[in-house]
């Protein structure tokens, strides 16, 4: 009699399990993809940079800050935010592997961050260009 | 002819001792916010030793018996004449002036206790009587728990200068006699008997005690918190757990990421209205949130708000805003203000704390929203 309940409270319990599983609607490469057809539109486009992207990444433009303000010169490592000091989760996807597996989110980011760093909004180049190097830095 | 005897029983002496213990500690713990979980459990510890004592005072030993030591205050006020003019008579148990210290201790003890539960439960909704009164009636009870504590202290050190006089006056050593248990007694007095058993569960009940309170008030593990790695050599720090804040799965992950989610009871909901309503100007940067994020976002906030929250800081962040004031900073509320004023400027400009709205540099419980006293903690 106990014993179909254990089964049968083992199996929900695992089938919890499962469902629970983070699951990611795209990876970071396929991120990177949708970046590249939307650039794509630009005759001058000629494909994504990490070099580029890191030296965007950490440059000024402007303004105040840099996008390793918050997310440090090295982005597999936590950052904290410049301005209310609360911890930031690591940026770099080898690191975080949340990172960049959400479009909406990434483009809420994109948008506020770039808003915050260059008082304007990033062009596809550009966030190619850091995603590259994000996706080049190891943990 | 006479010869020693035992007058404290065992549980007599364990209460004596543990009792004392219970009131210095929770003395000298009492301003210090960090060890406020600490004083709580002396308060409850006192009120179970009380509660014992009350039970033995008919049960127990001989000499612990209310019945044996109780008299008029009356007649201690003419023993302790006596005393002081060095003839008081010499008696075995307690002598009518020690009977009358034994009885007001234990009922400001009782007093004591129970103010001390009734602040605890009215002001920061915890503890036994959590949410019985309200944050108002906690109030009084706070301030009647200060002066029926230092009365308290006043009767613990007329106790020792008794004790101190009456050793002198017959020669004897009265603080030796409670640990012994044995007194000197002219041949034919009553014997007490030392019931071990009771003395031994009583001291092993208020071990078990300590020890489970050490693991329900111990915060959780500090050194959880990302990059706080170095909390570990804090020492131990413990906390008094407080009630389950509500919460919101959808506001955490939106307001949560550029700082702490700061739970909406800290503001009163017009502040939340404007806050919602300015969200292009969010503190120089534009959320830019959709319309029904944001419109669910305000709902929770609304509903939560200072106003209708049962909490003291909701109630005191609330009360302290002028009605034709609407802050858009929690930092910017006069309680807010009046609770972090003595702080030193090295402490906020510190790399770890660097902004007034980093609650969580402080208050280990600012994620969970509680700001419990116990789980205060300056950086170091
Ligand atoms: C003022 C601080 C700040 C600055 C400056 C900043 N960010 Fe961020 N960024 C954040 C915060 C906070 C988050 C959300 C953190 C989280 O989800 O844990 C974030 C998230 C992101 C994300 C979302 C990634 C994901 O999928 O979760 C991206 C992409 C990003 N930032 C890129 C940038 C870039 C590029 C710059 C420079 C143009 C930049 N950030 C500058 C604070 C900042
Ligand atoms: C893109 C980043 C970002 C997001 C997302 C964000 N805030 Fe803020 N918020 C800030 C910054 C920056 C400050 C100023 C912090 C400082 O002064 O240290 C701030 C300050 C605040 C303050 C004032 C704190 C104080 O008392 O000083 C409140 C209240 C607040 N935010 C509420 C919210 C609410 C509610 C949300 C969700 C709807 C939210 N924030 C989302 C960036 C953000
Ligand atoms: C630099 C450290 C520090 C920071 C940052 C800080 N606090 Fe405090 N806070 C304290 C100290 C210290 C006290 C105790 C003051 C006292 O008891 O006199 C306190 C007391 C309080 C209290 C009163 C608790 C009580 O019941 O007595 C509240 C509520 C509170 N803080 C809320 C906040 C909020 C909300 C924030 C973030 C917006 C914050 N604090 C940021 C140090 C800090």
């Amino acid at each position: 009699m106990f014993r179909i309940y254990t089964v049968i409270g083992l199996v929900s319990v695992a089938a919890m399990g499962l469902a629970t599983q983070p699951a990611f609607a795209q990876t970071p490469n396929e991120t990177l993809a949708s970046f590249k057809t939307a650039a794509a539109g630009d005759a001058k486009f000629q494909g994504f940079s990490a070099t580029r992207g890191e030296q965007f990444f950490k440059a000024k433009h402007g303004k105040e800050w840099s996008c390793a303000s918050c997310h440090t010169d090295n982005p597999a490592a936590p950052g904290k935010h410049a301005n209310s000091g609360k911890d930031i989760q690591p940026l770099a996807p080898s690191a975080n592997a949340e990172r960049f597996t959400d479009m909406a989110k990434v483009e809420k980011w994109f948008k506020r961050n770039c808003n915050d760093v260059l008082g304007r909004v990033c062009t596809a180049q550009e966030k190619g260009d850091v995603l590259s190097y994000l996706l080049t830095v190891k943990k | 002819m006479s010869q020693r005897i035992l007058v404290w029983d065992v549980p007599t002496r364990v209460f004596h001792w543990l009792f004392a213990i219970s009131f210095a500690a929770s003395w000298y713990i009492s301003e210090a916010d960090e060890w406020l979980s600490f004083h709580t459990f002396f308060g409850y510890l006192m009120l179970g030793l009380i509660g014992f004592r009350l039970i033995w005072g008919v049960v127990g030993g001989h000499y612990a018996r209310f019945a044996e030591f109780m008299c008029s205050p009356l007649a201690g006020w003419r023993y302790l004449r006596q005393a002081l003019s060095g003839a008081g008579a010499r008696y075995i148990g307690h002598n009518p002036a020690g009977s009358q210290a034994v009885l007001l201790l234990l009922v400001l003890g009782l007093a004591v206790c129970l103010t001390g539960m009734f602040t605890q439960g009215a002001e920061e909704q915890q503890g036994a009587v959590s949410g019985w009164f309200g944050v108002k009636t906690g109030v009084m009870f706070r301030e009647a728990h200060g002066y029926i504590a230092i009365l308290m202290l006043v009767m613990v050190i007329g106790h020792l200068l008794g004790v101190a006089m009456e050793s002198r006056l017959h020669k004897e050593n009265l603080a030796r006699a409670m640990v012994t248990g044995i007194k000197e007694a002219p041949q034919g007095s009553a014997v007490s008997k030392p019931f071990r058993g009771v003395g031994a569960l009583l001291l092993m009940m208020a071990i078990a005690f300590g020890i489970w309170w050490f693991f329900y008030a111990w915060h959780e593990p500090v050194e959880q918190r990302l990059g706080h790695d170095d909390a570990k050599l804090e020492g131990p720090h413990v906390a008094f757990v407080g009630p389950k804040l509500s919460d919101n799965a959808q506001w955490r992950e939106e307001c949560g990421s550029c700082h702490l989610a700061f739970h909406p009871s800290l503001l009163p909901a017009r502040s939340w209205q404007k806050l919602m309503a300015q969200q292009d100007r969010h503190f120089g940067t534009d959320l830019a949130l959709d319309a029904d994020v944001s419109a669910a976002l305000l709902e929770f906030l609304v509903k939560n708000a200072a106003e209708n929250s049962k909490r003291e800081a909701a109630f005191k962040i609330n009360r302290s805003i002028k009605p034709d004031v609407t802050p858009l900073r929690i930092t910017e509320t006069p309680y807010w203000v009046g609770k972090h004023r003595e702080i030193a400027d090295s402490v906020w400009r510190s790399a770890k704390v660097k902004s007034k709205a980093n609650c969580a540099a402080c208050h280990l419980d600012a994620d969970a929203g509680t700001f419990e006293d116990a789980a205060m903690q300056l950086p170091r």
